[in-house]
């Protein structure tokens, strides 16, 4: 969908800035995290309704909103949607906005990840996921080239080729074109004063000045799924609330692959712009990355998942203090690395004693034993616990040809696969497992 | 059919095997105990097809065992089998018919284990540990799909050595989910990618993921007509994403929700965030149970976007979780998933799996 005034025609939440595509939808979102009785769950309709309620029912006195950003907790102010917010907050918000969709995408780090779905249980909210985001390191070239030019949302769009979105933003741009490749060059001194113009572009976004650096990075070998994913997340931008970058829809194979790629986008927590990401991050080490990369990425294994700051809320660039919905730190129990959780459990060396091919029965048996034991000796365990673990083999060596309950009927030939008719039935391996198994009678 | 007719065996804790056990926190949820488990974590779970008379369950764990229990009627286990691979099982699935039941391991195979002859045979070789397997039965063809930390999904009939096919993908398997016609792998990096099984297995559709990080298990779901129409993406970050393949509207039907997390409520001490572990769906109802690190499970209706319920915390992680197939029984795994690191790895600390009875419990919610 087409947005053009986020404010008149896209609700917003006055408590929390976020948008939602209906008032219906904005006012569900009010009652579950706002007006929401946190002693009996019970959903009020205004602030001072939750007040009253918890006063009356519960004598309790609250005195600011829950999960209101700060500045936007006053209980006493009725608004209920969109209606009662104050008219400098609409007019706020409005600025806001306006220049939010003239530096279009790059900005959008902020508003991630939790703030993107209703996280009660009973709730979900609008997925994220399905605006288009903007590869922002894309066309930052282009800023480079222009210091005077004030509109930096054109940047992405900036690679020489497609500017479907960009003509009314960056009248100049064919002028940059040529001048690119010196621009590019000369990017380091260029960055000074785009850097200084992002700050005044961007008086909403306080977060994204530190993303900017990052995607100013000279970019000798602009990818080229630059112009596609910038083009089109322009005006699919407006179609997704402003805090909620989502997926980028590639127009390019090349995007397309790098999509699946990366994960954590430099200067924003978008999944999808990822992609795009990959590259800077190699390339321009020297910049802001390091901050981005390490707090947003989770994927490449230069840029380890931690385990102790949560993703979305760490990063430099996401989260300014108007976003938060939950607290402000959050803790992901997993190790760091961004591998999975089998493949950190499979690196031990007590499982990889056992990766010859299973057809060596010679082989395969003595280490049969010594998996049974199961305790490797680093950890100085009895091989097994006497009453505590069967093995079951007795069970098991008992019944091979007796299995009632399955229906022998249409069994396919076995074919002549590899002979890997191994004696883990139960009768050889058994023997050797248990040295130290009493099995105790039927258990 | 009714699987825990009488109140004797279900409901009592699973006290009956190992003498008397206390209500500590390894089963709070007071589900029946499965008899001889595993040593060591359990990979996955699977119950027999409905093409079987009776439930039977399978586990593979990290002891490189593949078990094989029959569920009776009044919640009893009986152990019944077991096969081995040389290295741990990460996968394990039925054929159609039940007879056969395919196990993956990180010791390159996959195997087919005819369950009448108690025999098995490697059926699938990769250059990788198999993290997922899967039997494909289509009208005119059937095998067995296997996905590897090789970067590889590999079609095997189960009569040759060499591959039917072989598909690369971007990155690692992590998970898979076959329903035909459609197969989801989910890899690393967040890549997902949609297959679709008619006339031979080939690519669909390359999809950006919904959710911003790893990706940890997936499961198809079914439309009313029985045919698969999405599939729910768990990641470590306790986040499901329930995603549409051709939905009417995009921007509204697919969303994602939170999960297995602490601190509900309490938004002063930071919030610990848990792996999804493994996702499932009712067979019949087409609610949705996910297991997490954190030691729980919940069940959720997706389509009236609600949580059905939460269980009370586990001691250890949940780390699989299955249907059987008329939807009565949810079993469940207790173990440890190494979601802390090496650090808390106990090897002493015993490893479970639960059954619970879920024909009441995954009813879906009635939309508001």
């Amino acid at each position: 969908m087409g947005r053009k005034k986020k404010k008149q025609m896209k609700p917003w939440c006055w408590y929390c800035n976020r948008d939602f595509d209906d008032e219906k939808i904005l006012i569900q979102h009010q009652k579950a995290k706002h007006f929401k009785c946190h002693i009996c769950h019970k959903k009020l309709y205004t602030g001072p309704g939750l007040a009253i309620h918890c006063m009356q029912v519960h004598k309790e006195t609250i005195d600011s909103v829950p999960n209101a950003i700060p500045g936007r907790t006053d209980i006493e102010l009725e608004i209920y949607g969109m209606e009662g917010i104050p008219e400098k907050d609409m007019q706020e918000r409005r600025r806001t906005l306006e220049q939010k969709s003239q530096e279009s995408q790059k900005k959008k780090s902020n508003n991630q990840d939790d703030s993107d779905e209703d996280d009660d249980d009973d709730e979900a909210g609008p997925s994220a996921q399905q605006v288009v985001s903007v590869q922002p390191q894309t066309g930052y070239a282009t800023p480079m080239a222009q210091p005077g030019m004030p509109p930096v949302a054109g940047a992405p769009a900036m690679p020489p080729g497609g500017y479907q979105g960009m003509p009314p933003m960056m009248p100049g741009v064919p002028h940059m074109m040529h001048g690119m490749p010196p621009a590019m060059h000369g990017m380091p001194p260029g960055m000074m004063p785009m850097g200084g113009m992002m700050p005044p572009m961007m008086p909403g976004m306080p977060g994204i000045p530190p993303g900017m650096p990052p995607h100013m990075a000279p970019r000798p070998g602009m990818p080229h799924m630059a112009p596609a994913p910038a083009a089109g997340a322009i005006p699919s931008r407006q179609a997704a609330p402003a805090a909620q970058p989502t997926v980028t829809k590639p127009l390019f194979p090349s995007a397309a692959q790098a999509q699946q790629s990366a994960s954590g986008a430099p200067a924003s927590n978008s999944h999808s712009t990822a992609a795009s990401s990959d590259p800077p991050k190699a390339t321009f080490p020297a910049y802001t990355q390091p901050s981005v990369s390490s707090s947003s990425s989770t994927s490449s294994s230069s840029n380890p998942s931690s385990s102790t700051v949560a993703k979305p809320p760490a990063t430099v660039t996401s989260k300014p203090a108007t976003l938060t919905t939950t607290s402000a730190t959050s803790k992901l129990i997993h190790p760091d690395e961004d591998i999975s959780l089998e493949e950190m459990k499979a690196q031990l060396p007590r499982y990889q004693r056992l990766i010859p091919r299973a057809g060596q029965a010679h082989a395969a048996a003595p280490s049969v034993a010594a998996v049974g034991s199961m305790m490797p000796p680093q950890q100085g365990m009895p091989p097994q616990q006497p009453g505590m673990r069967h093995p079951m083999h007795g069970q098991y060596g008992a019944p091979p040809q007796g299995m009632p309950g399955y229906m022998p009927g249409g069994m396919p030939p076995y074919g002549q696969g590899p002979p890997m008719v191994p004696p883990y039935q139960g009768g050889p391996p058994m023997g050797m497992r248990p040295p130290v198994m009493s099995p105790a009678g039927r258990y | 059919m009714s699987l825990f007719g009488t109140s004797a065996g279900f409901g009592t804790g699973g006290t009956g095997v190992f003498g008397s056990t206390t209500t500590d926190s390894h089963n709070p949820m007071k589900d029946v105990e499965v008899t001889s488990p595993p040593d060591d974590s359990i990979s996955c779970l699977a119950f027999s097809p409905p093409t079987m008379p009776g439930n039977f369950l399978i586990g593979g764990s990290w002891a490189n065992d593949v078990r094989c229990w029959e569920v009776q009627d009044n919640g009893q286990t009986v152990p019944k089998a077991q096969q081995m691979h040389t290295g741990p099982v990460l996968d394990a699935c039925w054929s159609d018919d039940g007879s056969k039941v395919f196990t993956a391991s990180c010791d390159k195979t996959a195997k087919m284990w005819d369950l009448n002859s108690n025999q098995a045979m490697q059926i699938a070789q990769h250059d990788g540990p198999i993290k997922a397997i899967h039997w494909i039965k289509a009208p005119n063809y059937s095998c067995v799909m296997t996905g590897s930390w090789d970067k590889t999904l590999k079609f095997w009939d189960t009569r040759s050595p060499n591959p039917m096919m072989s598909l690369p993908m971007p990155e690692r398997c992590y998970c898979a989910d076959v329903v035909y016609p459609m197969a989801v792998v989910a890899t690393a990096e967040r890549g997902l990618i949609v297959y679709q099984l008619e006339n031979q297995p080939s690519e669909f559709r390359r999809i950006d993921s919904p959710l911003k990080h790893q990706h940890r298990c997936v499961a198809i779901f079914k439309d009313k007509q029985n045919k698969p129409t999405g599939f729910a993406l768990g990641s470590i970050e306790g986040r499901v994403a329930i995603h549409y393949i051709n939905p009417p509207n995009p921007a509204k039907d697919n969303f994602t929700f939170k999960c297995h997390r602490s601190n509900g409520t309490n938004t002063t001490t930071p919030q610990d965030i848990y792996a999804v572990n493994a996702i499932s769906f009712h067979p019949v109802h087409g609610t949705l149970a996910t297991v997490g690190s954190d030691g729980r499970f919940s069940f959720w209706d997706k389509d009236a976007r609600t949580k059905l319920k939460t269980s009370e915390q586990l001691d250890q992680p949940i780390t699989a979780c299955c249907f059987n197939h008329n939807g009565n029984i949810f079993a469940y795994a207790s173990s440890y998933d190494w979601s802390k690191g090496h650090e808390y790895y106990n090897p002493q600390k015993k490893n479970y799996i639960f059954l619970r009875s879920a024909a009441e419990e995954l009813k879906p919610r009635n939309k508001k």
